[in-house]
């Protein structure tokens, strides 16, 4: 299993309170898909998620692709284009 | 025989679409709209699978063109397409990537040439074609299917754009967060455009950043075509958005507190559009103004022993409100909520009768039923399910469900339980239904 960051943790908590998902954050795979199979997000999802990651992180989340898939692929993807421009 | 126009208004020169910064002119439209009628199939119907608005819209007015009805599928889900497909299996697909849906011939809609028609041959179709068919589920699990003639959509188009003044503005350029798949998206980001004059922006943004830029990259006025989720989104993250012209919104109530915010933080007016598959687009409101509903020209309203209806020139019948309403004469209705069975979640309409009967046909599933908990705050409310299901676990019956309905339905969560609080005579309450769910709630919380 891979390491964490504690960037993760906390994001997969933000995830966890935002969606209400009936998971524990620790559960959640940093590798493994958001969307589709693995936590079986929709777009209605990554339209809240995008809010909560804007209000906690200042960053404002886009999607060039229209696949949001791209965006969301997993929690460390998430995670990662949180790190590079967050605001706060 | 009657016709009416493809188009309502046509300058060769005039923008339709918007494209990564560029523009596709209407004169471009029709030459590729010809090239492709010329390649189509020879098939009655045909399902659009386009993911981009102007390349949808090209395939939508080839098949006019060559007398052809576009099917509508409820949802994407490879279930959901696999029943229209076999219930049209003299279909093909129009695709413009490797999409596909089994048993049914794909026909990729190819590059367009980038000529223009000079010409002012705008094609004329019968108003009798036609032109879509729409689906409902049924309270039965199967897709209902309504018919949409070529006139009752130009019909609607023309008297929501009378309603909103369009004729008398300049040319907008509608940016729509909603798929051109669905009734509302198909009326308000293709229809409307195109009997008007209007332009489009070929992509569907939906990130609160994305609408930014998307609005940011065709010339004002603008107009945006959403829904209440993502108005939300935009004012709740204080989006600096370029100038609108207006925003209209469908697919649910708009708050009309947001609609202050919006109208202000925009500064913008904002319209609500009031529809369902059976009628389209019947009624609008400015909802800072007004909590009625005012229906467009040429509609009026009854009350009937079952319910409202309404009638319109267009309609064979008259047709009954799914919602219950409540009139105010023969033009205006106070709408009140949903009938019992019908819900809607994220602009998705869907019956809960349909999602159960699905539900219980997954093997080892042995009673199951579906339901709206209370809906609390502003986000949307997702469906819960109870599932009796003593062999399986929950990620086996989801990922079952997810082959067989729209993905915005999957439960969340689904509580396996040992059995469904049915009363003497078999019926679930949902009284029963809330109570269980409180039962767990509370167990959850003490950790039992």
């Amino acid at each position: 299993m891979s390491d964490v960051s504690p960037l993760e943790t906390e994001v997969a908590k933000l995830i966890v309170q935002t969606l209400t998902l009936k998971v524990d954050p620790a559960q959640i795979q940093p590798e493994e898909p958001l969307f589709g199979d693995g936590l079986g997000l929709d777009s209605i999802d990554a339209l809240e998620l995008s809010l909560a990651i804007s209000q906690s992180y200042g960053h404002q989340i886009r999607s060039d692709d229209p696949d949001i898939v791209a965006t969301f692929a997993s929690l460390r993807s998430l995670c990662q284009s949180i790190e590079k421009h967050r605001t706060k | 025989m009657n016709s009416a126009a493809l188009l309502g208004l046509y300058h060769a020169n005039r923008v339709l679409a918007w494209e990564n910064g560029h523009p596709i002119t209407y004169g471009r439209f029709l030459s590729d709209v010809e090239t492709l009628a010329d390649l189509l199939p020879e098939k009655p119907t045909v399902i659009n699978l386009t993911d981009d608005r102007y390349r949808f819209l090209v395939g939508f007015a080839a098949a006019l063109v060559r007398g052809q009805t576009t099917l509508l599928p409820p949802s994407r889900a490879p279930g959901a397409l696999a029943q229209v497909a076999r219930e049209y299996s003299n279909s093909y697909c129009l695709v413009d990537g490797m999409e596909h849906v089994e048993s049914l011939p794909s026909f990729q809609i190819p590059r367009s040439t980038g000529r223009q028609n000079d010409t002012t041959n705008v094609p004329q179709i019968s108003v009798d074609h036609p032109a879509l068919v729409a689906f409902t589920s049924g309270s039965t699990g199967r897709p209902r299917p309504h018919s949409k003639t070529w006139g009752s959509l130009v019909a609607v188009a023309r008297s929501t754009g009378a309603r909103l003044r369009l004729m008398r503005s300049d040319q907008m350029t509608v940016v729509a967060t909603v798929p051109h798949q669905h009734m509302y998206g198909l009326e308000a980001s293709i229809m409307l455009p195109i009997q008007h004059g209007m332009a489009f922006h070929v992509e569907r943004p939906l990130f609160p950043e994305d609408v930014r830029l998307a609005l940011a990259e065709v010339p004002s006025p603008r107009m945006l075509v959403t829904t209440p989720l993502h108005i939300r989104a935009c004012v709740t993250s204080r989006s600096r958005l370029p100038p609108v012209e207006c925003i209209l919104s469908a697919t649910a109530p708009l708050p009309s507190s947001l609609a202050k915010e919006a109208e202000t933080l925009f500064q913008t007016r904002v319209y609500e559009v009031y529809g369902f598959t059976e009628a389209g687009s019947l009624a609008t409101r400015r909802t800072v103004d007004e909590n009625t509903w005012h229906v467009l020209d040429g509609i009026t309203l009854h009350q009937e022993s079952a319910g409202c209806s309404l009638q319109a020139p267009y309609l064979h019948e008259p047709v009954l409100f799914p919602d219950l309403v409540s009139l105010q004469g023969q033009h205006r209705f106070v709408l009140h909520g949903r009938g019992t069975d019908l819900v809607n979640i994220g602009g998705h309409r869907g019956s809960l009768n349909d999602l159960s009967q699905k539900l219980n046909e997954i093997e080892g599933v042995q009673d199951g039923v579906f339901f709206l908990p209370d809906e609390k705050g502003t986000a949307v409310t997702r469906l819960t399910a109870f599932v009796v299901a003593p062999e399986k676990s929950s990620e086996h019956i989801l990922s079952a469900l997810r082959t067989v309905i729209n993905p915005v339905f999957l439960p969340r969560p689904l509580h396996l339980v040992p059995r469904l609080p049915r009363n003497e005579t078999g019926k679930l309450t949902r009284e029963a239904l809330l109570g269980l769910l409180h039962k767990l709630h509370n167990e959850e919380r003490h950790g039992t």
